[in-house]
């Protein structure tokens, strides 16, 4: 028998690295960038602009000009360029100044930080990487079917700002099996990881809570929800969720994802789709949608409450019933290591699947409790 | 992340510190080998139902994962190997893996 000294454990806190993931990272719907003026996203430490050409092809540069500094946010778009607004140097999206209307001809030298971008299924996508290197093919974000589909809704996308926080707290969620029944309302009955390569993998199933009013198609009784989703690279997430009830499956994709303004505070966004039901209105489907993303908004604010006031700890204490934090934070650190560095360790699959026994048997007398409390409550008026 | 810089603003300088699981301290994970591919794993099992599998380089010494359709816009479609499964199981019988609920 081992024994350990009793004395209150430390919470041990890494120096945050002053780097940012690399990667694919969404910054929200792309037709929001196309109304041929310049935007403003403040991410991965600086400051970008982001505009749309003629052709409806978007661009992202650093904003800063290169000749003095002006702000590009703040120019115009001319001839598919972005003309900066102290001097009207015309910068193409590629990176390189394109003409200056008063000067016989551009000098050496003139180029500037350029993004790649990916403009897929509705959302727009920079690349991010430290070591300058083009995006990798193997990580690429996969295509969604129904984001383009008559069969399904559009995209009904939710954007929040988080301060005084890192963005790996919300990665953490990818293992925290308990936290889902504490923080977003569900009862999980399966859960099991899989990280593998760039991609990390949640299984979960859950169960209705009978002292939580989870939306349902008018007096069907939801049997199961069922969850499979995956973070593709550091910061995207797809999650393939359906809603089994009795008459029916309700199927949505649920977008999961955020970009770092700085070390310190991101952008979490979440954009929902739902599969239009047979005999339903469009609008039908979209109210739907709408009532499933603001569910899941309640979820995800709560969420943030949490982030906002933890401390951030290297050495979670953890029982048996959680999750792989540590494997998933091993995982992560891929990107925020150079290619050449990455580490076997960090893109071997791992798996890890939970033993639900115990947390079944305290929920489920949990939520019962806090029914009979709410019938008693009800009861007393 | 923990990431700690030798040489401050010198980013080639970052090394990576991974930690370990601190459930690993008591309870290492053990390796173990499949009885249908022969892939070396290392597992642990803290119940009956809970497992945690390690794989090592590439899989396509699986015979499952090389028969698994490939991955759906929600990731891999291999949740895992029924015959590794199995195997695992057997060494919980042998007494190879222990089930650290059956030690208390
Ligand atoms: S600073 Fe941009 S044109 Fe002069
Ligand atoms: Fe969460």
């Amino acid at each position: 028998m081992t024994t350990v000294p009793d004395v209150p454990r430390r919470i041990e806190t890494d120096p945050v690295a002053e780097r940012y993931a690399r990667g694919w990272h969404c910054l929200g719907l792309s037709d929001d960038y196309r109304d041929g003026s310049p935007h403003q996203v403040t991410a991965f430490g600086t400051k970008l602009v982001v505009w749309a050409d003629a052709d409806g092809e978007i661009h992202v540069l650093d904003a800063y000009c290169r000749h003095m500094g002006g702000d590009l946010t703040q120019g115009t778009v001319k001839d598919g360029n972005i003309a900066c607004p102290f001097h009207d140097w015309r910068w193409g999206g590629d990176g390189r100044c394109k003409q200056i209307p008063y000067s016989r001809r551009v000098p050496l030298r003139a180029r500037t930080s350029s993004w790649p971008t990916l403009d897929q299924d509705g959302m727009l996508f920079v690349w991010n990487d430290p070591e300058g290197n083009p995006p990798i093919e193997e990580q690429a974000i996969p295509r969604i079917p129904g984001a383009t589909s008559d069969e399904w809704t559009d995209w009904h996308w939710y954007s929040i700002r988080i301060d005084g926080s890192n963005c790996r707290e919300i990665v953490d969620n990818v293992v925290d099996m308990a936290h889902f029944f504490y923080v977003h309302y569900s009862m999980p009955t399966y859960f099991k990881n899989v990280f593998e390569g760039h991609v990390a993998t949640q299984y979960m199933n859950g169960a209705e809570r009978a002292d939580v009013a989870i939306p349902s198609e008018d007096g069907a009784e939801l049997l199961e929800i069922r969850s499979t989703a995956s973070y593709f690279g550091p910061s995207f997430m797809i999650d393939d969720l359906v809603y089994e009830f009795d008459t029916g499956d309700f199927e949505s994709i649920l977008i999961n994802c955020h970009y770092p303004i700085d070390t310190n505070s991101f952008v979490l966004q979440y954009g929902i789709i739902v599969k239009k039901p047979q005999g339903v209105s469009d609008e039908h489907a979209a109210a739907s949608a709408k009532t499933m993303g603001d569910f899941i908004k309640t979820g995800f604010e709560q969420d943030v409450e949490i982030w906002q006031n933890k401390a951030r700890i290297d050495n979670p204490l953890l029982c048996e019933e959680d999750g792989p934090v540590y494997q998933l934070r091993r995982w992560y650190q891929q990107f925020y290591t150079d290619v050449a560095d990455v580490q076997a360790e960090m893109t071997d699959r791992f798996e890890f699947e939970l033993d639900m026994t115990r947390p079944a048997e305290a929920w489920s007398r949990e939520v019962a409790d806090n029914v009979a409390r709410r019938d008693e409550a009800a009861g007393a008026h | 992340m923990a990431i700690r810089t030798t040489t401050p603003g010198n980013e080639k300088a970052d090394r990576p510190e991974v930690r370990p699981d601190v459930r690993l301290e008591t309870a290492p994970m053990v390796p173990v080998s499949c009885e249908s591919c022969g892939i070396t794993v290392e597992a642990r099992k803290s119940s009956w139902e809970q497992t945690s599998i390690q794989w090592h380089g590439d899989l396509d010494g699986c015979l499952e994962r090389r028969a698994a359709p490939p991955p759906t816009i929600a990731g891999t479609a291999f949740r895992g190997c029924t015959a590794l499964r199995n195997t695992l199981s057997h060494a919980v019988d042998r007494g190879a893996l222990p089930v650290l609920t059956e030690s208390e």
